[in-house]
């Protein structure tokens, strides 16, 4: 048996001492280290290059007043950022927030690949207007935090209005489709471009719904009607026929507005910046009106846009990137971006902000739109049909019925009847799976 | 071992780098895509085998079927870019003054960005473009025409772009190869007294067919992929009348992440394109070895 010595056992006991400090510093230092990598990694959509000083300058700002926390900014054009999205959720790396709008989060919370952010939001609540949480609320909890909205206002070129001898904008959508006849009539440019790859929106804006009680119902008398109304301005020449019922038709619409070939042009108040860049002519004889709200009071072109938190971030991560998302959305950083982006803040004190309530004494067009869209933005709301599978496809099936009818190449009850029919049989039969 | 194994080894050896390369990176992904249009499956969840059932959803769907019929009738192009860029090789293959400026006005559209090619023919074609103001002052027609909005002419406006913009291609293939055939067999059938149109067509065409090969097969091939127009131009629209197959497979598998379907509609082109081909290359095969 082998006996140790007083000194060697002392000595082993320092050297045992010295190990376990050592442990333990590294630990601390592990711990530490940790905590100081807290990375916050956020995606927003078609910002960049315009917005690069403004988030630059905002994560500087937040990670002087937060060390320990890096955050790293990525932006995605908007026909990407899903693929990237779903791609990083099942590598099991997601960002810790990203930019989506309406539909699309409605989507995401249905097959659980965003999270609900109740608790994150807490007491935050309460600076959003309520129609973005009422926006963003399904299933009865709210699945991200809003950052910007949009409506939409009608940019009139006057000389084209002078021309037609009107001199008032249009107070509904009746005046807007006679309006746009006439213009026609009298200069042979196009009035009105209305969204119709979106006709889902644009008839549950006039009050009429899509679905009720589990079947489509857009082939009722009123819908007809509607789609009728559509049909004679677009073969009376009124309704700009370019890209008319193509997915994206802005691109189109706002060159053909450009080029003086289309009289009003409803769009969101940032197109105004655009027109001012690239048709200052244009843009010097453009007057700003509020698009006339439907029989439901809501305003066409709401979109909100907000920030949603993806499932399967580490949850030790959680109250950091709630405290980032809370910032990126408050009033101070909402208004800030509003003013650069021409949007609305979803915030109640930055929309209540005297930038969106005074005009100067001779308002350019986009002070004009920025004032007319706030005063809309009160009646704004994301018009979608949420809760069915494949949507894109049955909205397809829509699009086109309101294309044959409208092009006069099919009766547009019989269209609607045909897509409606189609519709039907896709829901049963989701009903029946579910 | 004998020497030719030793030979087939070695040139396998000397292939094997490239191989590796096309197994990684071509036959790898189109084997495993072929199979996952047998599955259902999403980005979220893995594959499960569901058979036929995808090709059964695509073509209960009309987008498809017309997209398949016009992917189809998209081969009209064929010939039409052949001849044409056969006669403008002809043309070009003559030593004029500025001929270098000519060849290079034809070869531009096929290093025009697609984005650009859109941008430009949405402009002509549109209902108050200048395709149409032409048209207007020549007296050739009386009201504009919807060359992207009317449904009846749509694909076929498509379809026009694509020819416009795969013509100075096939025309440097065809110069190419004009450019090959040895000079003394033209000065030979000269001396013999053959016609300039008899030397074409016993001389030139004949000597031109590996040429015409490839480009048809290419061309074809070109024809049953086309959706880089249809994007930039009409998005499948009016009335889905200018959707073509792989429109529909783009449009479904990477716009709205339906993968299935885009990969049974993928696999549908590729089963025409093979169909297709096999006719092509047995007619253009060396009939001497």
């Amino acid at each position: 048996m082998h006996q140790r010595t007083g000194a060697s056992a002392s000595g082993t006991r320092l050297v045992k001492r010295l190990l376990a400090a050592g442990v333990a510093a590294a630990a601390m230092a592990v711990s530490v280290s940790c905590a100081a990598t807290q990375n916050i990694e956020f995606w927003t959509m078609s910002l960049k290059p315009k917005f690069v000083p403004y988030f630059e300058s905002l994560v500087k700002k937040y990670e002087a007043t937060h060390p320990g926390v890096t955050i790293e900014w990525v932006d995605f054009p908007g026909d990407l950022i899903q693929t990237k999205l779903v791609t990083r959720i099942v590598a099991g790396k997601p960002p810790a927030l990203v930019n989506l709008n309406v539909p699309w989060a409605e989507e995401y919370a249905r097959d659980g690949l965003i999270m609900p952010v109740d608790i994150l939001m807490g007491t935050a609540k309460s600076t959003y207007v309520k129609a973005a949480i009422d926006d963003l609320t399904f299933s009865g909890k709210i699945w991200g935090f809003p950052l910007y909205s949009n409506v939409t206002v009608i940019a009139c070129n006057t000389s084209l209005l002078k021309q037609a001898g009107l001199t008032r904008p249009p107070r509904s959508l009746d005046e807007q489709l006679e309006f746009a006849v006439r213009i026609y009539e009298k200069t042979g440019k196009a009035g009105y471009a209305p969204a119709l790859s979106k006709p889902d929106g644009f008839m549950l804006q006039q009050g009429l719904p899509i679905v009720e009680n589990g079947r489509a119902v857009f082939n009722s008398p009123q819908h007809v009607a509607l789609v009728k109304k559509l049909a004679a301005a677009y073969q009376a020449g009124g309704i700009l026929k370019d890209h008319l019922f193509a997915e994206d038709n802005f691109p189109t619409v706002i060159a053909a507005y450009n080029g003086g070939r289309l009289a009003m042009l409803t769009a969101p108040p940032a197109a105004l910046n655009r027109i001012e860049t690239d048709a200052p002519d244009v843009y010097a004889i453009t007057k700003v009106v509020p698009a006339p709200l439907g029989p439901t009071g809501i305003v066409d072109g709401g979109w909100l846009i907000h920030f949603a938190v993806p499932v399967g971030l580490d949850p030790a991560l959680l109250p950091a990137v709630a405290d980032f998302a809370r910032f990126i959305t408050n009033d101070e950083n909402q208004l800030a971006f509003a003013k650069l982006a021409n949007v609305f803040p979803t915030t109640v004190a930055a929309s209540n902000d005297s930038y969106f309530q005074k005009l100067s004494a001779h308002p350019n067009a986009s002070e004009q739109a920025m004032a007319v869209g706030a005063e809309s933005m009160k009646q704004s709301r994301t018009l979608y049909v949420a809760g069915i599978e494949d949507y894109d496809e049955l909205r397809r099936a829509l699009v086109n019925a309101v294309e044959a009818g409208m092009t006069g190449k099919q009766n547009v009850k019989a269209a609607l009847d045909a897509a409606a029919a189609l519709w039907n049989k896709k829901l049963a039969r989701q009903a029946h799976q579910g | 071992m004998n020497h030719a194994f030793r030979q087939s080894l070695r040139a396998y050896l000397f292939l094997a780098p490239a191989l590796v390369l096309f197994a990684v990176f071509a036959f790898w992904p189109v084997g495993y895509g072929s199979y996952l249009a047998f599955t259902d499956y999403s980005l979220i969840r893995p594959p499960h085998w569901v058979g036929l059932d995808n090709f059964r959803t695509i073509f209960e769907n009309d987008m498809f079927v017309t997209g398949l019929r016009n992917s189809l009738l998209f081969l009209l192009i064929v010939p039409v870019i052949q001849i044409g860029a056969l006669a403008l090789a002809v043309l070009t293959n003559n030593q004029l003054p500025g001929i270098r400026l000519f060849r290079a006005a034809y070869y531009l559209p096929v290093v025009t960005s697609i984005s650009v090619v859109g941008i430009m023919w949405g402009f002509m074609f549109h209902e108050q473009g200048t395709l149409n103001y032409v048209l207007l002052q020549l007296h050739a027609i009386n009201a504009p025409v919807g060359w992207l909005s009317d449904d009846a002419i749509a694909l076929f406006a498509v379809m026009f772009v694509t020819i416009w913009r795969g013509l100075g291609w096939y025309m440097v293939m065809y110069l190419a190869g004009l450019q090959a055939i040895p000079a003394e067999m033209q000065e030979a059938a000269i001396l013999d007294g053959a016609t300039r149109w008899q030397r074409f067509w016993r001389i030139t065409v004949p000597m031109l067919k590996p040429t015409m090969m490839v480009c048809t097969v290419m061309s074809v091939l070109a024809a049953l992929k086309a959706y880089q127009e249809v994007l930039v131009l009409t998005q499948g629209g009016p009335l889905n009348s200018t959707f073509t197959a792989l429109y529909y497979a783009y449009d479904q598998g990477l716009k709205h992440l339906k993968l299935p379907r885009g990969l049974a509609a993928s696999f549908v082109v590729s089963v025409c394109c093979i169909a297709i081909m096999l006719p092509c290359l047995h007619y253009f095969r060396p009939k001497h070895r």
